[in-house]
């Protein structure tokens, strides 16, 4: 039996669809779950807010991409403007639209998993096949290094002379030609993300998947029958012109940190631990400019790692301290980030191809909650702790040294005011950088947390098998159900856990 | 202004947190007051150009933002090309059209407050489009260091949608060495 991805916008619904299983998320979480509950024999129905962009629809194009690939075309916040949340709205998810990155769950996360949030079933043993698993579905290969573009190298040789440690990434790209725009979609569908492995096998297992189906809210969760209310949206997802209902007797919630723990709280499912603990591992960009051609628009924009200031089993956290990645952008996205007004932002800009940037990427702990208001709208909530903004001030130092280091004219930081250095003697003035709300940049990509797991409904949202509490038949699959951050990347720990936790719902939940 | 709102299907936006920072609608109640009532307002702000074709935007949020859009992108400087001539702010109007209708309300508001800025937060008799091209950028600076939160977040999110769509322009590109997507080539 072969499954079949079907655009709403383009064929009306009809009324009531059934399933044994409907999954709310194509992304990493949804599209691996609905492999392995298909491939068992399961009915399995997914249901996705985005549209189907496979390579051929992908222009590289800021205004366009943005709008279509990401959740609010790429506007979502934080209800106080202090850190845009990236979220991905298209069948395959997140996958389609990040860095490729491939960064697997350190042991001392687990184990630190195991120890302050008693995970004890979260063994290595138990969980490292499914992680194998993950990187074979991902093709996950150490990027060659004549594919480590010169932004990358740059930060690399400045990274050696400095005696730090780094490294070349892994990656989940397969003919990879350098084309420079990861993050609005690969158009030559090099990425190995959902949408080219898991959801094939999925849909040629018999999953039927649904594209632009927006859940809305899941009703009857303490019954044996669910449903879940469903709109339909036209062609570019803006607008409701329809609407079905889906009847399954489980419901897997794999919308992301944001979007399941919207729907819980919108469902009024699940116990007060849902929509709190939210992480956001917010990022800060740094540029700088070096005196010939960088070029780093083009080959990956991200590939190389510092991890010297990473740790993986810090015993109050897990993983802690920050690293910083190579990271470029398209015109548009660049020009947003820099923080000149006027003249001076046009003198920026006439650096493009002779910047290099790189990501701060510095682990947070539980900061902020996901709502609902009381008018139906998703509020975002966060609040940066004073040791998150002290890493990212230190990560700013180190990476600055770095790209002096290897040679940089200039370092900026883009906050408002912007700060510019021109001399490594003056790096140690970034330890009084204003990281105030709406003066820095700060992106989210990986949020988490906002469902944890717990042994009991008293720590937490979701049972270890990621079952919702309180609930009979709902489970989340995504990093909503993380106590603390899983990786610096996480759609490797997402996939290693969607199969454990669909592989542990085969075995307790009988097929229909 | 005929603005038919469609039915959104995601209620969050972009500029969301605007609707849910009072401080905006205080500030413009302030304002109101301050300017003695909405024809004090009309008088100092004056008559705004009639502009064809707007879907949600009144000509005088018009005449802001493209005022903002001239000084943060203004013609010449490292190179010719500036925000005149591309139209940002009726790209802007056609982003809004497909806001969720609170974000519209929001935002409508914020460019309100971004024209009463200099009476509001100056104490000047001249609001923002009628203020010279160098006040209205060391205007706009301000805001984007100021110390209100709000004042903040208004630069913030007007400065970021304004460069996002220049730079996606593909007549900037040349200037900025950006030979165009790499498999697509240019547009």
């Amino acid at each position: 039996m072969s499954g079949q991805i079907l655009d709403l916008s383009q064929a009306p619904p009809p009324p009531l669809i059934e399933a044994d299983i409907c999954i709310i998320g194509s992304g990493s979480g949804g599209a691996t779950a609905a492999r392995v509950l298909a491939e068992a024999g399961r009915d399995v129905v997914v249901l996705e807010e985005g549209a189907d962009y496979p390579g051929e629809r992908l222009t590289q194009r800021d205004g366009e991409m943005y709008s279509a690939l990401y959740m609010d075309r790429g506007g979502r916040t934080t209800e106080d403007l202090g850190v845009t949340v990236l979220q991905g709205r298209v069948l395959g998810g997140g996958g389609v639209i990040n860095a490729s990155d491939v960064v697997p769950m350190p042991p001392g996360v687990r184990e630190h998993w195991r120890r302050k949030f008693a995970l004890s079933e979260l063994t290595e043993e138990r969980i490292a096949p499914y992680e194998k698993r993950a990187l074979a579905d991902l093709h996950a290969s150490r990027i060659p290094d004549a594919q480590v573009n010169r932004a990358n190298g740059l930060l690399k040789q400045g990274t050696e002379a400095l005696g730090l440690r780094g490294e070349v990434m892994l990656h989940n790209r397969v003919g990879c030609a350098g084309l420079g725009t990861c993050l609005i979609g690969c158009p030559i569908n090099a990425k190995k993300n959902p949408r080219f492995v898991a959801i094939p096998l999925a849909l040629a297992a018999g999953a039927r998947f649904y594209t632009r189906a927006q859940a809305r809210r899941i009703r009857y969760a303490d019954q044996e029958f669910k449903r879940i209310s469903v709109r339909v949206l036209e062609s570019g997802g803006l607008r409701v012109i329809g609407q079905t209902e889906v009847r399954a007797r489980t419901v897997i919630v794999a919308a992301n940190a944001i979007a399941s723990a919207e729907l819980l709280l919108r469902s009024g499912i699940g116990n007060g631990h849902v929509g709190r603990h939210l992480m956001l591992q917010p990022q800060l960009p740094i540029t700088a400019v070096f005196p010939d051609k960088v070029v780093a628009f083009r080959g990956i924009p991200q590939s190389y790692a510092v991890t010297h200031f990473e740790t993986e089993d810090d015993p109050k956290h897990g993983l802690w301290g920050f690293r910083i990645e190579g990271v470029m952008g398209t015109p548009g996205m660049v020009g947003s980030l820099l923080p000149f007004t006027g003249a001076q932002g046009k003198v920026a800009m006439t650096e493009y191809d002779r910047i290099a940037a790189a990501l701060l990427l510095v682990p947070d702990e539980p900061s902020g909650t996901v709502r609902v208001s009381s008018n139906g709208r998703l509020v975002i909530s966060y609040m940066q702790r004073e040791n998150h903004k002290r890493r990212t001030l230190q990560a700013l130092r180190e990476a600055a040294r770095i790209y002096f280091a290897a040679g940089a004219e200039r370092v900026i930081v883009p906050v408002a005011p912007p700060v510019t250095l021109t001399h490594p003697d003056q790096v140690e003035a970034l330890a009084g950088v204003s990281l105030r709300v709406a003066s820095a940049p700060f992106i989210s990509a990986h949020q988490q947390g906002t469902a944890r797991m717990a042994p009991s409904a008293r720590d937490g949202a979701l049972d270890p098998a990621g079952r919702v509490y309180g609930a009979r038949g709902v489970y989340v699959f995504d990093s909503s159900g993380f106590p603390s951050s899983s990786s610096s990347h996480t759609m490797t720990p997402i996939m290693t856990m969607a199969h454990y936790f669909s592989d542990r719902l085969l075995a307790e939940a009988p097929a229909s | 202004m005929g603005c038919t709102l469609p039915d959104r299907s995601d209620p969050e936006g972009p500029f969301a947190f605007l609707s849910r920072r009072r401080a905006l609608k205080w500030g413009l109640g302030a304002g109101a007051t301050l300017l003695g009532g909405v024809g004090g307002l009309a008088l100092l702000r004056g008559k705004a150009p009639a502009v064809a074709g707007l879907s949600v935007l009144s000509d005088h949020e018009y005449r802001t933002l493209s005022a903002l859009a001239r000084v943060h992108l203004p013609t010449g400087g490292a190179f010719e090309q500036g925000a005149e001539g591309l139209d940002l702010a009726r790209a802007f109007d056609g982003f809004l059209a497909d806001e969720h209708p609170e974000n519209i309300r929001d935002l409508r508001r914020a460019l309100t407050l971004l024209e009463l800025g200099p009476v509001l937060f100056e104490g000047s008799l001249t609001t923002f489009s009628n203020l010279s091209a160098a006040a209205q950028e060391a205007h706009f600076q301000a805001w984007t260091v100021s110390d209100l939160l709000l004042r903040r977040q208004v630069a913030f999110a007007f400065r970021k949608f304004l460069s996002f769509v220049f730079y996606d322009t593909p007549q900037v590109w040349k200037h900025i060495g950006y030979p165009g997507p790499s498999l697509r080539g240019m547009p």
